[in-house]
């Protein structure tokens, strides 16, 4: 990101806020108000997450996909219509290929929005 | 409720109850129901006994796939005389003019249903094994309830393959949200690996951990018909036992509750044929999937404007943990041969 915006950036605002949220705000809430303040922080780690993901993985992803299934401005539906369409199935040329760009896909994708399933295996 | 909506509840329930001087002694709006509201109703009867009833009535935007209150009613007293245990149903109002939206009215029954509670409970039902055994039971009466039945017209035909028929409604979801190749890829693995037809039944289509009352002495009662319909009775059984609804306690196959021979056993013995454990795999991997689509589409709530609510805008960041397993869960699938077919 550029520096000639202010810091602290996106991703440290969003931290600290976060942090405010559980340690400061929560504790102080009645039991009523405390699921919503533990999923204004769960929003907010997702958030930060989300900003984190190097734009260079999603677009490696994007490109593997779009290598499956050949030029195309939508590598991810074609993909989608792909599989159900049977030609990913076992057996096919493409089998390994996909499986190996979805489990990728689907790690990239819990980093972001749930990380715990990772650390469970 | 304001007072004015509570004076015209009042006067409803007085004339279906056919207690002219009904009084509603407190309305308390109940936690839990994304798609539907609870409230908790305290009335006096005509002779002067105190009954706790809820009233359960629709959120502003309500899932497509779920049923009217007025055919949840029917759902309940269709339960209700099989002797699945619910709470007893009394009566039904589908004049939005009441209290803005139809409503049904259900005597209360008193139990834990929080799922994180009931997961870490060793005492739940009296026991775990008994626990799991009152499940199978509870199932085993919900599937005695076969087509035709009128009073359960609205539930449609019954599909003539429910497999195929869960997989067509599967794919209507996919076409309606952004693309999803790997939830694609769960659908294409159960596609080809469907087991063959059996007759439909009603599937209660929310059996889980979460949607069941507890005490320490039993099962209470079975909530939330809002989903059910006719179809494969495995479904039930692979919807409770599939991996995202034991709520952590992975070791607990039946919903994180009891296990899952327990589970078998209630089944058998509240009349059901013992179920084939080749079907209920298959509708765990299918439970993950539906569970996918309804998140997605509990998402779309919140982002079309319609109903801005944090709840629903996280609710589809559970997918991904969802995908995690799907794609794990085919390839240990493919590996073993379930592929084949």
């Amino acid at each position: 990101m550029t520096q000639i915006l202010e810091r602290p950036d996106a991703a440290e605002l969003i931290e600290i806020a976060r942090a405010t949220v559980l340690d400061e705000l929560l504790p102080a809430l009645p039991e009523t108000h405390r699921l919503a303040a533990r999923m204004v922080a769960n929003a907010l780690g997702i958030a930060k997450r989300m900003l984190d993901v190097e734009g260079v993985r999603l677009a490696g992803l994007e490109a593997r996909a779009a290598a499956v299934v050949g030029e195309g401005e939508e590598p991810w539906r074609a993909l989608c219509a792909l599989i159900r369409s049977g030609a990913a199935d076992p057996g096919c040329e493409r089998h390994d290929t996909v499986a190996g760009l979805l489990a990728d896909l689907a790690r990239l994708r819990c980093e972001t929005s749930a990380p715990k399933t990772l650390a469970g295996g | 409720m304001h007072e004015g909506c509570r004076e015209r509840l009042r006067t409803w329930l007085a004339r279906a109850a056919g207690e002219e001087s009904l009084a509603i002694l407190s309305a308390e709006r109940l936690s839990g129901g994304a798609i539907q509201q609870n409230w908790g109703l305290v009335v006096r009867r005509d002779d002067g006994a105190e009954e706790r009833w809820v009233l359960r009535t629709d959120n502003p935007a309500t899932l497509e796939v779920s049923h009217g209150r007025t055919q949840e009613f029917a759902l309940l007293r269709a339960a209700h005389a099989a002797g699945v245990s619910v709470p007893e149903p009394l009566f039904a109002c589908d004049d939005a003019g009441v209290i803005g939206a139809p409503f049904l009215v259900m005597r209360r029954v008193e139990g834990i249903a929080s799922a994180h509670r009931v997961v870490k409970w060793d005492d739940v039902g009296g026991g775990r094994e008994r626990a799991a055994r009152a499940m199978g039971r509870e199932l085993a009466r919900i599937h005695r309830i076969r087509p035709p039945r009128e009073d359960l017209a609205f539930l449609g035909e019954p599909p003539g393959d429910p497999c195929h028929a869960f997989c067509e409604a599967q794919e209507r979801a996919l076409d309606a949200a952004a693309p999803h190749p790997i939830l694609e890829w769960g659908l294409r693995h159960l596609r080809r690996t469907a087991p063959p037809p059996v007759p439909a039944v009603l599937c209660h289509n929310d059996f889980r951990t979460g949607n069941i009352l507890w005490t320490e002495r039993g099962l209470a009662a079975v909530l939330d018909w809002e989903f059910a319909a006719w179809g494969d009775p495995h479904a039930d059984l692979g919807w409770l036992c599939a991996r995202c609804w034991r709520f952590g306690n992975l070791a607990m196959e039946a919903g994180g509750v009891g296990p899952r021979t327990g589970l078998y056993a209630g089944y058998v013995e509240g009349g059901g044929d013992p179920p084939d454990p080749t079907r209920v795999a298959w509708w765990e991997l299918a439970a993950h999937l539906r569970w996918a689509t309804i998140a997605l589409a509990q998402g779309e709530r919140h982002l079309s404007g319609r109903e801005p609510s944090l709840e629903l805008a996280l609710t589809p960041h559970i997918v991904p943990e969802l995908e995690w397993h799907i794609v794990r869960d085919v390839a240990a699938r493919e590996r073993t041969g379930e592929a084949v077919a």
